[in-house]
């Protein structure tokens, strides 16, 4: 199928309705109902990280998450406008010694470890691109 | 999201429900801890039960009010993580820093006197 898909601006206000949205695509394409809060999840620290990192909260600049399903996964692209990387952006280790205690910088881990696949890499024009792939059972 | 608060003895048990999701409501969650130092209430519990969906934003505030309460000669504990939460919590490896609980009267107790 053709990719679908969405725009929101960089403000936290959309989190909850790209959860929702997530969680409504999990569903078309059969995800088990104990693993949309999962897959959201994954999708919704991807989504916050790139409004963070690659569009530093201007509510301006936009995330642009598209899906496509397919009949053994869902293949999540979350691009924004800026370029980063994300263990230069995180700079730390979330789960590791005394940053055990840092408030903040999980997004990925979290990502990486709900998510079969999650890859970082460029658009054409050079942005910031993930890749999420949730495998259909 | 909503936040109760609710002495029970000496143990001051907050309860969260619904969506933390991060944004702004999630200051009123940090504050929280912080009154509970100011009013000299060390001993705190959260229960996450209702919580229906939580990602590393809700993480990091109950981080922030395990590091208030400490400092302050206190202790945070979880009562009710939901399985879903538990996961988050052995990925980010922070089960290794909170003591959790499934049955309150147990999770009260274990605060002594």
């Amino acid at each position: 199928m053709r990719p679908i898909e969405m725009r929101f601006p960089s403000e936290a206000s959309v989190l909850e309705p790209v959860q929702q949205i997530i969680e409504a695509v999990g569903r078309a394409a059969d995800v088990d109902e104990e693993e949309l809060s999962s897959l959201s999840v994954a999708v919704v620290e991807l989504v916050k990280n790139a409004m963070e990192h690659g569009n530093r909260n201007d509510p301006e600049k936009m995330v642009t998450v598209s899906f496509s399903i397919f009949p053994n996964r869902i293949r999540f692209l979350i691009d924004d406008e800026g370029t980063w990387e994300p263990e230069k952006a995180l700079g730390f280790n979330p789960g590791e010694g005394d940053e055990l205690l840092s408030t903040r910088g999980r997004g990925i881990l979290i990502a990486r470890n709900l998510a079969k696949w999650v890859e970082f890499g460029l658009t054409p024009e050079g942005k910031t691109r993930v890749t999420l792939i949730w495998p259909l059972t | 999201m909503k936040i109760k608060e609710e002495m029970k003895g000496d143990v001051l048990v907050i309860t969260l429900s619904g969506k933390v999701i991060g944004g702004p409501e999630l200051i009123d969650v940090k504050d929280v801890f912080q009154k509970a130092v100011d009013r000299d209430h060390r001993k705190v519990l959260l229960d996450l039960g209702k919580v229906s969906w939580m990602d590393s934003s809700g993480l990091g505030v109950i981080v922030s009010g395990h590091t208030t309460l400490s400092r302050a000669g206190g202790a945070l504990k979880i009562l009710n993580a939901t399985k879903k939460i538990h996961e988050l919590f052995i990925i980010t490896k922070l089960i290794t820093i909170f003591e959790t609980f499934t049955d309150e009267q147990e999770a009260l107790d274990s605060f002594g006197d």
